[in-house]
């Protein structure tokens, strides 16, 4: 791992799940992207599921300051405290591992250690990973606080980029996502029309 | 039980009337107050040499300046740099196990202009030897740090702190250092510490770190200033009795002892400056500058620290800046404050920014506390060292019926 590469740290862990808080202020992945992080010699895929920026504080409310900024960033030049009082934050959905050469698409022994540094994952290791989609399991699955639809659809289309052919990736998706989703025709429906967005 | 408050709403009740009753007599004292200050600028110089022979029993300001006189903002600095620190402390707790004090000192550093940046630091320490535990004389006399004491060595702490913080920037950028509350060690007045005590705390502390930061303004521009929102000072208001008082030399004690009213002095007695200020200021103007005649100042020495201030009006209050004689002589240095003041001001909403967040870095809940003995404890288990707690601390912890 590319020490230089790390974006964020785990502040909450898991099995299923971490929390991770960024290094930079708004700056966490896109939902639906894979990032990776690090337990006992192995690394540990995950899904961006949620992204929040909020006050360092929970008893500090964050107040409007810019209706005399010309823009948004005038706000922080004028407040540089601002970047020390709020941070931003992302959770992810863990969906396999790698141990040794192996890539293993189900939950890790132990989740990611408190701590730990999280990187985002380059285009290689995410074709690499999506090879096969015996993941997408735990993605149909999971119970969130926002629709899974929404972070399986994004995440096929962002993974759709690392293959040579992105059709016939979604293609291979769809199926089986529709193997998955048989018995639930209205989800199958929702996630298929994400896709061709 | 604890407190009943159904008992206690007549008292406060009885309270608000009273506050009503003096705040009708307030409008009076202050049209004679403001028709006073005209008379005097007009003859300012008989008035000073009347405070310098004045015998009074309360403080009265030192006059720098017209004492009427306006000093307009200017504008504060595209690039510069405020730095803050506040402290706070877990005391001596002669309940607890240990015997041991605590402080923590938050630091924070706005940089402002064409590379905004923000540093945060909280810095506890704890003090547990027997040398850190009290002040001690050269020939064997101590006094333990806790209680009062205590507070004034924070104080000392929060100053060095910051003299630190600025002495390791490295910049060409015009800085203002601010402090919470007064530049005047006012726990040292009249609480009869021995002369160690203040040697030790004020000229070998305090004093030392302030001549930091006079020493850094010769590298570049560098100001100390202290703060005091909300301020209950009369000492300009003091000067206005000096100028109703009929006897000269003043001499309250030879000619109004035990008179607490009727006096021709009373007629302005009970306003404070920041009420007066409230009025003969506009938005953002400052004060003339005066100096303080606290008794715990003459001991700073014919010094390059003697305190002066002023009151700036801001949008929703007067406060009162404190700076030593070096910045209050300087006048590049006391407009950066002045305008760098009301500059923060704005920034938090009333309150310097800088001071606001170094207050958050420092501050100990009541649950850190408990945490913090709980730690205390815990360690000294695992260590299997036993100390004894005291019965009130324990039945305060175990409540039963």
């Amino acid at each position: 791992m590319d020490l230089k590469q790390k974006i964020a740290e785990v502040v909450e862990t898991s099995n299923a799940e971490f929390t991770a808080q960024c290094y930079e202020l708004d700056e966490a992945p896109a939902l639906g992207s894979m990032v990776k992080t690090k337990n006992k010699g192995c690394e540990i895929y995950a899904i961006l599921y949620s992204s929040s920026t909020h006050g360092m504080d929970p008893n500090r409310r964050i107040i409007a300051r810019g209706q005399n900024a010309g823009s948004e960033a005038d706000i922080y030049r004028a407040n540089p405290q601002l970047s020390k009082l709020l941070s931003t934050d992302f959770k992810a959905l863990i969906v396999g591992y790698s141990q040794g050469k192996a890539v293993l698409q189900f939950l890790p022994p132990s989740p990611a250690s408190i701590y730990a540094f999280v990187y985002p994952c380059d285009m290689n290791e995410v074709r690499e990973f999506t090879q096969s989609l015996n993941f997408l399991s735990l993605l149909t699955d999971a119970r969130l606080p926002l629709s899974p639809d929404e972070v399986i659809a994004a995440f096929l289309r962002y993974a759709s980029l690392s293959h040579p052919s992105p059709h016939d990736f979604l293609v291979k998706a769809g199926k089986e996502i529709a193997w998955l989703l048989s018995n639930d025709i209205r989800r199958l429906d929702s996630i298929l029309k994400r896709l061709q967005g | 039980m604890t407190l009943d408050i159904a008992q206690v709403y007549g008292q406060i009740e009885a309270m608000a009337t009273d506050v009503k009753a003096r705040q009708a007599d307030y409008g009076q004292k202050f049209d004679f107050a403001l028709q006073t200050i005209s008379i005097i600028s007009d003859n300012q110089e008989q008035l000073d040499r009347k405070i310098q022979n004045a015998r009074t029993t309360w403080l009265v300001a030192g006059l720098k300046e017209k004492i009427g006189v306006r000093r307009p903002l200017k504008t504060c600095p595209d690039n510069f740099i405020v730095v803050a620190s506040d402290g706070s402390h877990i005391d001596v707790d002669r309940h607890q196990s240990a015997h041991l004090f605590l402080l923590n000192i938050g630091l924070v550093q706005l940089q402002y202009g064409n590379a905004p940046d923000a540093c945060f630091l909280s810095i506890p320490s704890l003090y547990f030897s027997a040398d850190e535990l009290s002040i001690r004389s050269q020939d064997g006399r101590q006094a333990p740090l806790e209680g009062p004491l205590l507070g004034i060595k924070r104080g000392v702490e929060e100053c060095r702190y910051l003299a630190d913080r600025v002495c390791e920037i490295d910049t060409h950028l015009p800085m203002v250092a601010l402090i919470d509350g007064s530049l005047i060690m006012w726990g040292l007045v009249g609480q009869r510490y021995e002369d160690f005590v203040i040697d030790q705390l004020l000229v070998n502390g305090f004093l030392k770190q302030l001549d930091r930061f006079a020493v850094l303004n010769q590298r570049n521009q560098t100001a100390i200033a202290s703060y005091i929102s909300f301020p209950r000072s009369t000492d300009v208001v003091n000067v206005l009795r000096v100028q109703l008082c009929p006897y000269d030399p003043v001499d309250c004690d030879k000619y109004c002892k035990g008179k607490f009213e009727g006096r021709e002095c009373d007629r302005v007695g009970g306003l404070l400056d920041r009420v007066l200020f409230g009025e003969l200021l506009s938005q953002g103007e400052r004060s003339a500058l005066f100096s303080s005649s606290s008794s715990i100042v003459e001991k700073y020495g014919s010094h390059q620290h003697q305190v002066c201030f002023f009151y700036v009006k801001l949008d929703e209050e007067v406060a009162r800046v404190e700076v030593p004689l070096w910045v209050a002589d300087n006048k590049v240095l006391l407009d950066l404050v002045h305008s760098a003041i009301v500059d923060q001001c704005n920034r938090g909403f009333g309150y310097p920014v800088a001071l606001s967040e170094a207050h958050e870095q420092a501050v100990v809940t009541g649950a850190d506390r408990e945490q913090f003995w709980n730690l205390v404890d815990r360690v000294l288990n695992e260590g299997n060292i036993s100390l004894q707690h005291s019965l009130k601390q324990t039945s305060k912890r175990v409540k039963w019926i």
